[in-house]
């Protein structure tokens, strides 16, 4: 991860009257970072990129950004009469790019949208429509890309697609936020992980999260019954819970711990047949994490 | 300038794949130009009663021909000139119709069809916004008074009496159709805007919008029962209170326009 912060947030607070839709929240977004604003409906998650992007002033707080913006809205927001070529020429032009038609051409290429070019927007899928809108968002080459939902309502194949184009920001170095629900989603590709709840609820990588909460846990699976090999590795990890062919060992560091436990086991006969980290679903640590932190 | 000229190829653009939407502009236009030609031409030639044999144009016509430039009209030339040109502001209204109903979409429509926040994230200004939408109304329905008044001096000249076409290039026609209609449109339309920007139905900002017809339609009214004369001074007049109008209305529509409110209270 590069460490040049494009983006800095610093006490963000929006207040809608009496509702504090965000407070005080404070987090830097680095180039080439995929960063996942994660949070249940309510949360602030859009108020947060809404701000961000300059669409509506904190009530306090303040926003610092080298570079460009680019949004990527909740709704594709294409006009459905307009084609494909002429929706993407107007916001090119709203940009002022010195060569419009050429930045458009490009787009249509890099996003593989160029044989539906002529299409109006309402005839396309909805996933093709998101394709479109993130052209449209990335026109003006923005150094920094706020992408609300990118992929909600879609199927998994356009999901996917998606998604590749997000990991694809990440390559050109730039500085990307996502705000979603889609939990699946943020373990494939988000570096770092915001869990918000107006407030920050917390804030750090997936598996510095999952540590943080669950442990780290090394998952052994054996061709027999591995009950009788759990006394004997309680003298290397005190954590170790057997099920069958299956020990489940806590560990400080799964790297460090492995070859020494693996060959405890081998020494003590045990045949393995598998050794992996026992990751607990990004679900269970954001739902234990709101948990902890009631509304 | 190019902001405003981009999201007004836009407007245009989206009003080429929704012609419908100028329906009730062209029924206005049809009407006015019919109308006049229906009193002044088809009754006559079907009942075989000349205009000036009734007693109803008579005063009218002796107002009419005290006008330098109709004394060289027969009496029935002269009557038919003056309908025409009483008309000419029914005309008016042609491009306030066309336009009102594209202005008052202009933003509760970008808003319900979800294309507002996208195009606010752009640098475009309020102003710039605003402007794009007011001329992407404007334009067509000036395009279409020019087109009918094409049409009304086509046919002034085909089915009216020599001479009577020549009177609708007097100044006083001129400013009507091409000074006066376009200021009372663009103070329509910036009407039907701002309404537009305030409220979260098209439907409010039309009947708004569409109280500029009022007056317009008062005008009409006083040259029909001769109470008033609008000649070319009274109009240029007008018009000057028109842009002085139009002038405040932007500066109003850029205060109301409250990007914020627009995005966060709208459902």
């Amino acid at each position: 991860m590069a460490c040049v912060a494009a983006l800095v947030a610093s006490h963000l607070t929006r207040r809608f009257d009496s509702r504090v839709a965000v407070a005080d929240l404070s987090f830097e977004l680095a180039r080439g970072e995929i960063f996942a604003l994660l949070g249940p409906n309510g949360a602030g998650k859009t108020t947060t990129l809404r701000m961000l992007a300059r669409l509506i002033r904190p009530t306090s707080g303040s926003v610092k950004v080298d570079g460009h913006i680019g949004f990527l809205t909740e709704a594709p927001g294409l006009w459905d009469r307009l084609t494909v070529a002429q929706n993407l020429l107007v916001y090119a032009k709203l940009h002022g790019l010195d060569d419009p038609g050429r930045a458009v051409d490009e787009a249509l290429d890099v996003f593989d949208i160029g044989s539906r070019k002529n299409d109006r927007a309402a005839q396309l899928s909805k996933g093709l429509k998101q394709r479109v809108a993130l052209a449209r968002t990335l026109l003006h080459r923005p150094d920094i890309v706020l992408l609300d939902e990118p992929t909600s309502g879609l199927d998994p194949e356009s999901a996917r697609e998606v998604r590749e184009l997000i990991l694809r920001l990440r390559h050109e170095n730039r500085a990307v936020l996502i705000s979603t629900h889609n939990l699946d989603e943020v373990e494939r590709v988000a570096d770092r992980v915001a869990v918000l709840r107006s407030r920050l609820v917390a804030l750090d990588t997936p598996a510095a999260l999952r540590a943080r909460l669950f442990g780290s846990r090394l998952l052994i699976t054996l061709t027999g019954d591995a009950g009788g090999f759990s006394e004997m590795l309680r003298h290397i990890a005190g954590d170790v819970r057997a099920s069958g062919p299956t020990l489940s060992i806590g560990v400080a560091d799964v790297e460090r711990a492995a070859p020494a436990i693996v060959r405890a086991l081998v020494e003590a006969g045990a045949d393995i047949v598998a050794v992996v980290p026992e990751e607990a679903p990004l679900e269970d640590v954001y739902l234990r994490l709101l948990a902890a932190d009631p509304p | 300038m190019k902001r405003i000229a981009a999201l007004l190829g836009k407007e245009l653009a989206d009003l080429r794949g929704n012609p419908a939407v100028f329906v009730p502009a062209v029924i206005t236009g049809v009407v006015s130009i019919v109308m006049p030609f229906l009193i002044a031409v088809v009754v006559p030639h079907f009942t075989g009663e000349r205009l000036s044999d009734s007693s109803d144009f008579r005063i009218a016509l002796e107002m009419y021909r005290d006008q330098p430039a109709t004394r060289a009209l027969d009496p029935e030339g002269a009557i038919q000139a003056m309908i025409f040109q009483q008309f000419l502001i029914l005309l008016v209204l042609t491009p306030v119709a066309g336009a009102m109903s594209v202005a008052a979409y202009a933003v509760v429509g970008e808003k319900q069809a979800r294309t507002l926040e996208p195009l606010l994230a752009t640098p475009i200004t309020t102003f710039e916004l605003l402007a794009a939408k007011v001329l992407g109304a404007l334009i067509p329905g000036i395009v279409l008074v020019t087109t009918c008044f094409a049409l009304y001096v086509g046919g002034a000249v085909a089915f009216a009496h020599p001479g009577v076409y020549q009177t609708l290039f007097f100044p006083r026609a001129l400013l009507t159709i091409f000074l006066l209609g376009p200021l009372a449109a663009l103070a329509a339309l910036q009407m039907a805007v701002c309404v537009s920007s305030r409220v979260n139905d098209a439907r409010s900002a039309q009947q708004i919008g569409a109280l500029v017809i009022l007056p317009i339609s008062a005008l009409l009214v006083a040259e029909f029962t001769n109470n008033f004369q609008l000649t070319s001074s009274v109009i240029l007049q007008i018009s000057a209170g028109l842009a002085v109008l139009n002038l405040a209305l932007m500066l109003i529509g850029i205060r109301l326009f409250d990007r914020e409110s627009i995005l966060t209270r709208w459902k």
